[in-house]
């Protein structure tokens, strides 16, 4: 092979790794989500209620206990799983019973749910339940237009008032 | 099926190479500097990240802004740096998934390579932290995409649980402190890179971690014409309160992302978890059970004169530099045949290797690539050292001559002590270099055992005409000071084998055998050893009583002296006529004997084709004179000139 086709060649297979290189770093175009949808991203970290209640303890049981432990009320440590169901004009798309932390289950329920839907208005219907029967006490209702690519989140947090969508 | 893929593999890459060399070269093949271009893309990486991270503002504000302005305003230089920061990046992962694959294929990943297999699995690992977690630093929306997907992944771990993503959720969420988390991760990723870049070739003798010149320029020209043409850009700010309907997709690095929202993030940890755990059992598998014999063999290297351990799997290119050998190498690939050698003794496994490097004819003559091939018993070699300098320099030495000897009236020993009384050591048949002032050389066997303390006997026969030999004789005086270089040569005593010995040494190629010798009777050789020494006159055999005295001792070594041309006054009854005459006659059957011989080009050239016809063979006959013949009388010659030639 002759030096300039030898040193034509290389050019053609330097440019070919360059191509490579610019073409893979960029393309083919990812599309996260489907064209047309929106996100819901449902997120909660919350301690659920004590599964049991507390209750005071008498002399007699105080009396058994080491003088350093001799705590009024009883507290048994496990919490109550938080139940979360989201609704989008009825239809249910999560349905979650989040378990709560620790060996003692005694830790906060998270969870997360990733929900594409498509775009559109729709009546958002958010429920939670954190005591032991499962109750659900705490809803919000709204209706909402989620836009192409629009993220809504939904989050519980007490000192905000509850159930957050945003 | 694994040998079927490998050989699949192996045959795809060897079709490759051969275009590549008809191309590139053998010694320019960017498929034999894979491993040396994942080292310098990587510098490439680091030092244009060095100069973005001096002008990006680690905050959430303040990011995005600042790589546009890096990108935009200054196009000519932050502009191609970043380009050159993520091309460079991305060519890593080609060349790194190259230089693993490869490895996989020739099988080149297991026994004692396993070390440098799982290193290398592990950096591939990092070297991919590293790229993710330098796309989450523009933020925009690709680094938007990458940190919520990154989460979401992490989430599926059961200690996270989704707590990662709580982080990520709205504006509000992300702060200043996670840009100093990210950019702290984006220097001590590349730190552990470096260190396990380190760790992965400090195992591999002699690894090359600069590809060639021509490679690096080809390459970075290369990326550059694509900075310009094609300059990396951010892809809008990150909004949390949307996501990105298409994004431009790094696919070196964030494939695995794209498979997160196909599969499940739990579905993705079992993929990568999954390959990662067969690419670092890959150098055990298929699992052989039960006990196993481990082979392991030994080299006899020449002219080294050392025995060496080779490892299981191990090529003998690898054992040798293990051993610190100066064997020439450079594609340690199969392609450019510079490792090329014999074997001598032994079965060995060629391996796969280009046909331009190793021909039909050479193989057939015992010669192999060293870089490729495996023994498969106790073998032995014989190579050409390199000379280079750098790697294993000839010592030179400055001595001072503390005594001289007139052995015969042409031949004059001379003593050197050297310097701080220092022993140098070589192999009993090897020469030094008289350097000259105008750097001119000329070479001297040693004529002391390598085992004798004390000073370095030469044995100079003066040379009609000869600059150095004339001033020996003429103008030399004790207490003059040389400098000189050695030891070199690989005319040398081998110790293997039970074959008698025939020493053939014409006249002051006696200096030579005289070192062998003594060190033969030194170790206690007890094979049968008969020496030859032919000289014109009597008067020419200098130490002739040293030679009888050693027949007296030794019962199992012989002497016969041969004289060409005995004057009147000589009274010889001996043998006469040319050395190798002799040896001629006395010996109908050559085949069982080992020669060395020592002496005048002219007599050795003669020896040589007469020996062979009475059945001497090639591995039995040694000689740099017979080695070397084709150079003997190029520049580069570096056989013993016996007795010093001007």
């Amino acid at each position: 092979m002759n030096a300039v086709l030898r040193y034509g060649l290389q050019v053609v297979l330097y440019g070919a790794f360059a191509a490579t290189l610019g073409y893979f770093s960029t393309s083919p175009a990812f599309e996260p989500l489907p064209a047309g949808h929106a996100l819901i991203r449902l997120s909660l970290n919350h301690a659920g209620q004590r599964k049991v209640a507390c209750r005071t303890r008498t002399a007699e049981e105080l009396a058994k206990l080491a003088p350093n432990m001799r705590a009024a009320e009883d507290c048994p440590r496990e919490r109550a799983p938080v139940l979360v169901k989201v609704e989008l004009n009825g239809r249910t798309v999560a349905d979650i019973s989040a378990t709560p932390a620790g060996l003692s289950r005694d830790g906060a329920s998270v969870a997360y749910r990733r929900i594409p839907v498509q775009a559109g208005t729709y009546r958002i219907r958010v429920a939670l339940a954190d005591d032991a029967a499962g109750t659900f006490d705490r809803v919000r209702e709204e209706e909402m237009r989620l836009e192409p690519g629009r993220v809504l989140v939904i989050d519980f947090e007490p000192g905000k008032g509850g159930i957050v969508l945003r | 099926m694994l040998r079927l893929l490998q050989r699949l593999l192996q045959r795809l890459f060897l079709l490759a190479e051969r275009a590549a060399n008809a191309i590139f070269g053998e010694k320019l093949n960017p498929l034999y500097h894979l491993g040396a271009l994942s080292y310098w893309l990587f510098w490439v990486v680091v030092v244009s990240g060095l100069y973005l991270y001096a002008f990006f503002d680690t905050s959430v504000t303040g990011a995005y802004p600042s790589v546009e302005r890096l990108t935009h305003d200054q196009w000519w230089a932050g502009g191609i740096m970043r380009s050159l920061h993520r091309y460079a990046s991305d060519g890593m992962v080609l060349t790194m998934a190259l230089h693993l694959l490869r490895h996989f294929a020739f099988d080149r990943h297991r026994g004692f390579r396993w070390f440098s297999w799982v290193s290398g699995v592990l950096l591939l690992w990092l070297v991919y932290a590293s790229g993710i977690n330098g796309y989450m630093l523009p933020w925009d929306q690709l680094a938007q995409f990458t940190v919520v997907a990154t989460a979401e992944w992490f989430d599926a771990i059961p200690v996270f649980n989704g707590l990662l993503i709580r982080n990520f959720l709205t504006e509000d969420s992300v702060n200043d402190r996670f840009f100093s988390l990210l950019s702290f991760l984006h220097i001590g990723l590349p730190l552990g890179v470096m260190a396990l870049l380190w760790i992965h070739t400090h195992r591999v003798p002699q690894a090359k971690t600069t590809p060639p010149v021509a490679l690096m320029v080809g390459l970075g020209a290369s990326m550059l014409a694509l900075s310009l043409a094609k300059p990396a850009l951010s892809q809008g700010p990150a909004n949390m309160a949307v996501t990105a309907a298409a994004i431009e997709f790094d696919w070196f690095y964030l494939p695995t992302y794209a498979l997160l929202y196909q599969w499940s993030p739990a579905g993705l940890w079992a993929l990568t978890g999954g390959l990662t755990l067969l690419a670092v059992l890959a150098p055990w598998l298929p699992p052989k059970f039960g006990r196993r014999e481990v082979r392991a063999f030994h080299i006899l290297a020449n002219p080294d004169n050392r025995i060496l351990r080779v490892k299981e799997d191990e090529s003998i290119l690898d054992a040798c530099l293990r051993e610190g050998l100066p064997m020439a190498f450079d594609c340690r690939n199969g392609g450019c045949g510079d490792c090329k050698c014999s074997v001598l003794h032994g079965e060995v496994e060629l391996g796969a290797y280009q046909e331009s490097a190793l021909s039909d004819a050479e193989r057939a003559a015992g010669r192999v690539l060293a870089c490729v091939t495996k023994p498969v018993s106790d073998i032995e070699i014989e190579y050409v050292p390199t000379a280079r300098a750098a790697v294993r320099p000839v010592a030179v030495h400055e001595a001072v001559v503390t005594s001289m000897d007139l052995l015969a009236p042409d031949v004059m020993r001379l003593r050197l002590e050297v310097d701080g009384g220092k022993r140098i050591e070589f192999y009993a048949g090897q020469y030094i270099n008289i350097l000259l002032d105008d750097g001119q050389k000329r070479a001297f066997s040693f004529a002391t055992a390598p085992h004798e303390p004390g000073p370095i006997e030469l044995q100079v026969r003066r040379i009609e005409g000869g600059r150095f030999t004339t001033h020996v004789f003429t103008a030399m005086k004790p207490g003059e000071r040389l400098r000189f270089e050695g030891p070199v040569g690989s005319f040398f005593l081998r110790e293997d084998g039970e074959k008698p010995i025939i020493f053939v040494a014409g006249a002051t190629g006696f200096a030579p055998v005289k070192s062998m010798l003594e060190h033969a009777f030194h170790t206690g050789l007890k094979r049968q050893m008969v020496l030859y020494w032919g000289t014109r006159t009597l008067s020419d055999m200098y130490l002739r009583e040293l030679a009888e005295r050693w027949a007296a001792e030794h019962p199992n070594f012989r002497f016969v002296p041969v004289l060409s041309d005995p004057a009147p006054g000589d009274h010889w009854q001996g043998r006469t006529g040319l050395v190798h005459e002799a040896i001629l006659a006395d010996y109908p059957d050559l085949a069982g004997h080992r020669i060395y011989a020592c002496g005048s080009v002219k007599m050795v050239e003669a020896a040589q084709p007469a020996f062979a016809r009475q059945g001497l063979t090639p591995d039995d006959c040694f000689s740099d004179a017979f080695k070397l013949a084709p150079r003997i009388h190029g520049k580069e010659a570096d056989l013993v000139r016996l007795g010093g030639r001007p």
